[in-house]
């Protein structure tokens, strides 16, 4: 009784780690940072969060990082900070691009996502559904942790 | 084996007359001396405010003489830049240790004063350390803080958000106020935490 139950599963966890090698794009250590519950929210003050990723683009075609969604916010948006001579700009950008073969990180005071317009308080240790979205590869849902 | 000797001799006698042509003080000092983070040479005095505080106190800068003050710029709003900025002070607090973190009062004046309430600011600060000091007030009151410390705010609207919001860009340097209230430190975003931690340490030991 108990191999043909084990059966299946093992022949599960093979497809999903065979998948999971294939694919080109691998996204690697996300996580969000922290976000307290904002008493007296301003109008136009949309409380919200940065989340960082490192992606790989193991395949040999270039893609793109171009948005993603989350259930604890109304959008995600890719940011990117600069710093220019000591003044920090934060933008939108349409994509951050991810050649073949290249590992991007997008990490504080770079490229970032921007999760806008939180539904609820993040705090650390918990961790939320992140959806990533690419150009060529479609969705991506990985767990990020909470900072 | 003679010449060679002899040549360790002239290199050693050369070392010794670099070395005696300077005060000698001046080298006992500079090695443990030396700030890692951009360091005011010569220190000034801290530029002294007053702002109302978060906590609904007055601060005063004066009154803090005694202790190491981090003074920072930034806003409530501010997703990326600001949270890493207190989250690396907050540790550089907890790697002190308890008993030096009590001489080191990290404050935060807002650039975004038409949202950061006092209690939006305190919510903000505190999450990262609860002894943080969120500091605003009306516009008038924070601008001449700014332009003391160098500090450019600009308000930049976010296209396509609804409702329409707008981030700040602002500098995001940490100063590093000594006990005598001498303006010693300015680092630029980016600068380690580990520089940042050091230039504490060296200020709370003098």
């Amino acid at each position: 009784m108990r191999p043909l139950l084990a059966l299946p599963l093992a022949g599960f966890v093979l497809a999903t780690a065979a998948g999971a090698q294939d694919a080109p794009i691998v996204v690697e250590k996300p996580w969000v940072r922290r976000a307290a519950a904002m008493p007296d929210a301003a109008p136009g003050a949309p409380s919200s969060a940065a989340g960082y990723v490192t992606l790989r683009n193991r395949g040999k075609a270039p893609d793109g990082l171009i948005g993603g969604s989350t259930d604890v916010a109304e959008r995600v948006e890719v940011h990117e900070t600069r710093n220019m001579s000591g003044m920090m700009m934060m933008e939108k950008v349409e994509k951050v691009e991810l050649p073949a073969g290249a590992r991007v990180e997008l990490k504080p005071g770079g490229y970032h996502l921007m999760l806008v317009g939180l539904k609820r308080a993040l705090t650390p240790g918990q961790s939320v559904s992140l959806t990533l979205e690419f150009e060529k590869a479609g969705r991506i849902t990985t767990r990020a942790e909470v900072r | 084996m003679r010449q060679r000797r002899r040549a360790v001799a002239a290199t050693l006698l050369a070392a010794f007359a670099i070395a005696g042509a300077g005060p000698a003080h001046d080298w006992a000092d500079a090695a443990p001396a030396a700030l890692r983070s951009g360091a005011f040479d010569p220190p000034r005095a801290a530029p002294d405010f007053t702002l109302p505080a978060a906590s609904g106190a007055e601060f005063q800068l004066r009154r803090h003489l005694g202790k190491v003050v981090v003074l920072t710029f930034g806003y409530s709003s501010c997703p990326d830049v600001c949270p890493t900025v207190l989250a690396e002070l907050a540790q550089v607090r907890v790697r002190l240790g308890a008993k030096a973190a009590q001489r080191v009062q990290v404050v935060y004046v807002s650039v975004d004063p038409e949202r950061d309430t006092p209690a939006r600011l305190h919510a903000f600060t505190e999450q990262f350390d609860k002894t943080f000091m969120g500091l605003t007030g009306p516009r008038e009151q924070l601008e001449p803080v700014w332009k003391a410390y160098g500090v450019s705010v600009v308000r930049k609207d976010l296209p396509g958000s609804t409702p329409p919001t707008y981030l700040v860009h602002h500098s995001a340097s940490v100063f590093l106020i000594d006990a005598a209230g001498r303006l010693r430190v300015m680092a630029p975003f980016g600068t380690p935490s580990d520089d940042v931690l050091h230039d504490v340490r060296l200020l709370l030991k003098e």
